[in-house]
């Protein structure tokens, strides 16, 4: 009986010592997990396996905000077509970008391909450089340090335990790294085709050249005139594959590949884009040995 | 000379100290500020089996007349979207919006057309109350059932449907008011709002004393009497849920205010109606995503009103009358709307009326049956910001002052265009 007594009353303070987390993308929710540990939960609001930029605002999602205590997101304008309502009709003043319990993970990075011209005849670019940035593993270091600080600013109580994940990770990531690093070094160099580049900063990483993409501008769909475009590029310049999302429909670069004969390689974006990928280590285990 | 020389030279030292500091360094500069805007177009192209000046007189049989097309009230001109045979330019929407200070946002949204600038909307809401609270004030579209909140160019047709336009007229419940709503601290989504508005509109609600001899110099009462203060009141739940990729959300909404409909200054049987009246909806959405572009809509809303009050008209005979009227009238539109991808959408929509009972001094006046419209559009997109749209539709809800009945075809080609911030949609 005294068990349970003690039972009941200590149940409602765990439930309060659990801080409920809203996050844009699981890549997001799985790292603030992983330094968080059992003292936050996350909720994750997109679909792995869907286009980051198009997420549909479902009503659930509304209530999911509204339940949150603190919200991270990507940032860099990735949520642009979807957050903003969200936010807005869930009346949450924890969530609102001016709350100390909101995180702008682009914030913390540095961007790169910010264009020295914002016009939208250049399709739908996104004005503060590439948001992609999570595709490089440097980042996801960084993107760990900002997270365990924002963690440690919302509940310094557990400074000890955020500290003590986040350098567990760092040791993991490391030597992940260096294995990434050693698995990637013969393919520096390589050119590479992408859908829409949202590889920019792997790319970077590991020395390979995006020479160009399957849709004419960013946000824009393929054209004829454009895919030839691309079919004369192949020809000239010789690039190993395709890098396709697993979003877009592959049909283009399905062709292209009939009319050049190189490859199209799938290249997850985001923990669940693709099944087995279910943290990320296990992303860039499958990113660093898709080109083969 | 030098009197000219003097300004002028002042204003070229104005001009060039301007133009010599670079943004960053203008201490006073708060460009930075400005708010979010952006500028959306629409503009048709309209091809109708109906003459312009026969259209504006058709009426929907017991529920309204003057649906279509354009027509004057006085030294007001009223045109609804898609008024005239040829081109039309709908509108400009201007749209405005920024964080006021920590507390509280304000949006402004502005219709440009050729009669001249409406206030859409203009409201401020705090969402900094907590709770799932959010406030808002000023002029707004109420969140009555699930299409009136939206507007014109985040709808799926070019043109209102018709239970909506017939009932609410083409802003549908656009007032100026304040909104309280509540989202549950629920796993599933579940909101419940309530509105207090002022109760102007033109076919539904209305509080205004109106002068009754303009009908008849011998009209006894001279007046319909009027009230002061805000006088519609709206409430509404929502909930919705997720099964796999489908979402449901549901809702069902009621609004009940004093009525006045003046049409005491028509040129043919002039008439106003005073009283009170109630709107109940019910609205259902089943959107199903097949990937990220892609997806199933069906979207569904029932309306249904009750006006009691009086009649106050001339008879055959040019007698002043005032009979006490009810009516009892109902319909739904239907539509399911399929998204191929970023470029292609398309859809059909069923409108009809269903039920339409007019009761005068307690005397059923018969009306028309198979008051229904037929649509079908398709859509191309070249980008987010640019849509063009083809919709055909078959319209037999509208009879002509001989009680005939006057079948509709209407071709529309749309093109609406939008620069300027990103305009993020709700579901």
């Amino acid at each position: 009986m005294k068990k349970l007594l003690t039972l009941l009353t200590l149940l409602p303070l765990t439930l309060l010592a659990h801080i409920n987390i809203a996050v844009s993308y699981p890549y997001i929710g799985a790292l603030t997990k992983t330094i968080g540990g059992e003292h936050i939960t996350t909720t994750v609001l997109a679909k792995g396996n869907w286009d980051p930029h198009f997420i549909v605002p479902r009503p659930s999602l509304i209530a999911k905000v509204r339940n949150a205590d603190a919200l991270i997101m990507n940032g860099a304008q990735l949520e642009i077509g979807w957050l903003p309502p969200l936010i807005n009709r869930a009346g949450n003043p924890k969530t609102s970008p001016s709350a100390t319990t909101f995180l702008n993970l682009s914030h913390h990075v540095e961007l790169i391909n910010k264009p020295s011209e914002v016009n939208r005849k250049d399709g739908d670019i996104h004005p503060d450089g590439n948001p992609h940035f999570h595709l490089d593993p440097k980042n996801i270091l960084l993107l760990a340090k900002t997270i365990r600080e924002f963690l440690i600013s919302i509940d310094a109580e557990h400074r000890d335990v955020y500290e003590k994940n986040y350098n567990d990770f760092f040791e993991m990531w490391n030597q992940k790294m260096s294995e990434w690093n050693q698995k990637m070094s013969e393919k520096k160099g390589l050119k590479v085709i992408q859908f829409h580049d949202n590889l920019a900063y792997f790319n970077q990483a590991y020395g390979l050249s995006n020479i160009g993409t399957i849709e004419p501008l960013p946000g824009i769909p393929p054209s004829s005139r454009h895919t030839i475009e691309i079919i004369n590029l192949i020809q000239q310049q010789n690039p190993c594959c395709i890098l396709h999302d697993v979003y877009h429909s592959t049909k283009t670069a399905e062709f292209i590949s009939q009319k050049t004969g190189i490859k199209v390689v799938l290249m997850p974006h985001d923990i669940e884009s693709l099944e087995n990928i279910n943290d990320l280590a296990s992303l860039f285990d499958y990113l660093t040995s898709a080109i083969k | 000379m030098k009197k000219i020389l003097l300004p002028s030279v002042l204003c070229t030292a104005l001009v060039y100290g301007a133009d010599i500091l670079p943004p960053e360094k203008r201490t006073f500069d708060q460009s930075k500020f400005i708010p979010d805007i952006s500028l959306i177009m629409d503009a048709s192209y309209v091809d109708r089996n109906v003459k312009d000046a026969e259209v504006g007189h058709l009426e929907v049989p017991g529920v309204v007349h003057g649906l279509l097309g354009s027509h004057s009230h006085g030294d007001d001109n009223h045109a609804t979207y898609n008024a005239e045979n040829g081109f039309n330019l709908n509108y400009a929407e201007l749209v405005l919006s920024s964080s006021v200070d920590p507390f509280f946002t304000m949006d402004g949204i502005f219709h440009f057309s050729e009669n001249g600038v409406e206030i859409e909307e203009l409201f401020f809401t705090s969402n900094a109350l907590g709770h799932g609270t959010k406030v808002k004030g000023g002029k707004f579209n109420s969140n009555f059932g699930y299409l009136n909140e939206q507007h014109h160019h985040a709808w799926d047709f070019a043109d209102m449907p018709l239970v909506y336009e017939a009932f609410l007229g083409m802003h549908g419940i656009n007032e100026v008011g304040a909104q309280i709503q509540w989202t549950a601290p629920t796993p599933f989504y579940l909101m419940a709002g309530f509105e207090i508005l002022q109760g102007e509109n033109e076919q539904m609600f209305g509080k205004d004393t109106i002068d009754l001899t303009v009908i008849n110099a011998a009209a006894n009462p001279e007046v319909a009497e009027g009230d002061d203060g805000a006088s519609l009141y709206v409430g509404y739940i929502k909930a919705s849920h997720d099964v796999g990729n489908t979402t449901l959300l549901g809702g069902i909404s009621y609004a009940q205010g004093e009525s006045r409909i003046n049409h005491s200054t028509d040129d043919e049987g002039p008439h106003v109606f005073s009283g009170d009246a109630k709107l109940y909806g019910a609205d259902l959405v089943i959107l199903h995503a097949l990937d990220s572009y892609s997806s199933i809509k069906l979207q569904t809303e029932f309306l249904s009103r009750e006006l009691d009050g009086i009649q106050y008209a001339n008879d055959t005979l040019g007698n002043f009358i005032s009979p006490t009227m009810v009516k009892k009238q109902n319909g739904l539109y239907s539509q399911l709307i399929y998204t191929h991808d970023k470029n292609w959408r398309m859809g059909v929509r069923y409108d009809t009326i269903m039920q339409n009972d007019v009761e005068k001094d307690g005397v059923m006046i018969e009306q028309p049956d198979g008051l229904d419209k037929y649509t079908a559009m398709i859509e191309y997109h070249t980008s987010e910001f640019a849509r063009f749209r083809v919709q055909y539709s078959q319209d037999y809800s509208m009879f002509n002052e001989d009680g005939q009945r006057e079948k509709i075809n209407t071709i529309i080609l749309q093109a609406n265009i939008s620069i300027g911030a990103h305009a993020a949609h709700s579901f």
